[in-house]
């Protein structure tokens, strides 16, 4: 296989906005073309859109060619959509990698887009049920919020987890978020702010918990041949891995505070890019609940399974720690609009090893890591290193 | 024309739409049924007309007991999908060596418990299109 490299990344505002879904489109991909002044739409010969509901919020399908369109791109090799939930955008940068590993491609982009704040905000809600099974699951209006307390029940339960401990996510991910200009929330969050935030679904409350938010991000994936022409700081693919445990609830490992499929996921990334969790400098991991990120925490390896309580209060996820865990703000700071969410994760990434990434870099930061989920059951990991090997 | 949405949030029930029929017919009288395959025997839930175990189609229904206990469960309080109130208790059922996953009618949300017995309580949520109704494997306390 053919290495393959980000060359490029740009991210649009994310927040409640007042824009339309091609708004978004225009807004990522002019942030990735400026940033990337040597590519132009038309030199891009292939365009992966990662996008989950445009049906019911812009209703619109035909995504990708419509997005080409607004950008002025003229894909020749590739051209698709991947819908995959919360992990659409991720799924859509190991499309390009293999396209171009494969040698189909020299240059991709992957755009990740959603609108998903509409006239009513129980209506965005709704929507966004069509994630679980909608016989079995959806029809009692299940959404992820009560998913996700389930697994953090259990984590309480068996570990000694703490509210405070759960918390402590969401003050750290608001505090990152508080320097990162494209972000949902920029004020930041103390503890007792957090902790004394309306309860959504028990023991999650509300700052513990992603928004609903619009936003887009884009990256250009390049073989390596057009990767060194078009810039002198690629930022390798080094190993990805994706994983399903299961899709409905009951289908899941019985213990929900156990995640086997990002163990998996994540074994099958180190091992390809030859590096494990310790090597690991910075991690945009999948926080669409605090629980989320304390339960990757362990299953990815950065510390012991039933340690991520303690490992959060330590500040061993946090600058000065172990591993910086979602520098940019993560989906609680920032926002999930779901499609763009894995593609900013990238995006962020890609700054982070190129020392671009401001007041929110990260040390000498060689390897980084993102982790985008579509459920509890469903995980892709990715690594990606400042060196090609 | 004014705002408006169109979105029918629960299945189609009736023998025209499902090869789960049955399911719901028998939901309708009270009874909470699966599939159990022709092939390997294996029990299933939530009931499926196609067994990824061993290939088969053929499958048939089987009454479930109608009682179990609370495996896990979260009362969401906020941040409901339109057309759905709060406090809603989510639950985990543990049913004749089954996970069904459904929410609790009829019970105060604080006092609910892990291990609480509780019974199938078919809901009737909207009609479909038809006018037929329609039935939801709710459960409540025993």
């Amino acid at each position: 296989m053919r290495k393959v490299a980000l060359v490029g990344a740009g991210v649009s505002k994310f927040g409640v906005r007042k824009a339309s879904y091609r708004d978004l489109i225009w807004e990522a991909g002019k942030a990735c073309f400026d940033a990337t002044p040597a590519v132009k739409p038309k030199d891009v010969e292939g365009l992966v859109v990662g996008s989950v509901l445009p049906e019911r919020t812009a209703f619109q399908s035909h995504i990708s060619s419509m997005a080409a369109e607004a950008l002025g791109i003229r894909p020749s090799v590739l051209s698709a959509r991947t819908e995959h939930m919360c992990a659409s955008g991720t799924v859509g940068i190991r499309y390009a990698y293999a396209f171009i590993a494969a040698g189909l491609a020299d240059l991709v982009m992957v755009l990740g887009v959603e609108k998903l704040n509409q006239p009513t905000g129980d209506e965005a809600i709704l929507n966004m049920g069509t994630g679980v099974d909608r016989e079995w699951e959806a029809a009692f209006g299940l959404t992820a919020p009560p998913c996700f307390a389930l697994a953090a029940q259990r984590h309480i339960a068996a570990y000694g987890t703490t509210e405070e401990q759960l918390a402590m996510v969401g003050v750290k991910n608001h505090t990152h978020a508080a320097k990162n200009p494209t972000a949902h929330f920029q004020k930041g969050a103390t503890l007792d702010q957090v902790l004394c935030s309306r309860m959504i679904s028990t023991p999650l409350r509300l700052f513990m918990c992603s928004p609903i938010t619009d936003g887009a991000a884009a990256v250009l994936v390049a073989s390596e041949d057009r990767a060194r022409d078009l810039t002198d700081r690629p930022v390798w693919i080094r190993g990805t891995g994706q994983a399903l445990d299961g899709f409905q609830l009951t289908s899941l490992h019985e213990d929900y505070a156990h995640w086997p499929a990002l163990e998996r996921a994540g074994r099958a990334a180190y091992r390809m890019a030859g590096v494990t969790a310790g090597d690991v400098d910075v991690a945009e991991v999948h926080d669409c609940f605090a629980i989320a990120e304390l339960i990757a925490y362990e299953e990815l390896g950065f510390c012991r399974k039933g340690e991520a309580g303690p490992f959060v209060a330590h500040g061993r996820s946090d600058y000065g720690g172990d591993v910086v865990v979602n520098p940019r703000g993560g989906l609680i700071g920032c926002g999930h609009p779901l499609g763009a969410t894995g593609v900013a994760q990238a995006a962020e990434v890609f700054a982070q090893l190129r020392g671009e990434a401001g007041a929110r870099q990260v040390l000498d930061a060689a390897v980084g890591l993102t982790h985008n989920n579509s459920g509890m059951g469903e995980h892709v990991v990715m690594i990606y290193g400042r060196e090609d090997r | 024309m004014p705002y408006f949405r169109a979105t029918d949030p629960f299945p189609l029930e009736s023998a025209d739409h499902t090869k789960l029929h049955e399911f719901y017919a028998r939901l309708a009288a009270g009874r909470l049924a699966t599939t159990r395959c022709a092939g390997c025997r294996r029990l299933a839930w939530p009931p499926r007309a196609f067994c990824g175990e061993c290939g088969s189609d053929r499958f048939d229904w089987t009454d479930l007991s109608g009682e179990g206990t609370i495996h896990a469960f979260t009362v969401q309080e906020a941040g409901l999908p339109a057309g759905f109130d709060g406090p809603r208790v989510f639950a985990i059922v543990k049913i004749d060596g089954l996970r069904v996953f459904s929410i609790l009618v009829g019970a105060e949300p604080s006092k609910v418990a892990i291990g609480q017995p509780v019974r199938v309580s078919p809901l009737r949520v909207a009609d479909d299109p038809d006018g037929n109704a329609r039935w939801l494997p709710a459960f409540c306390p025993a």
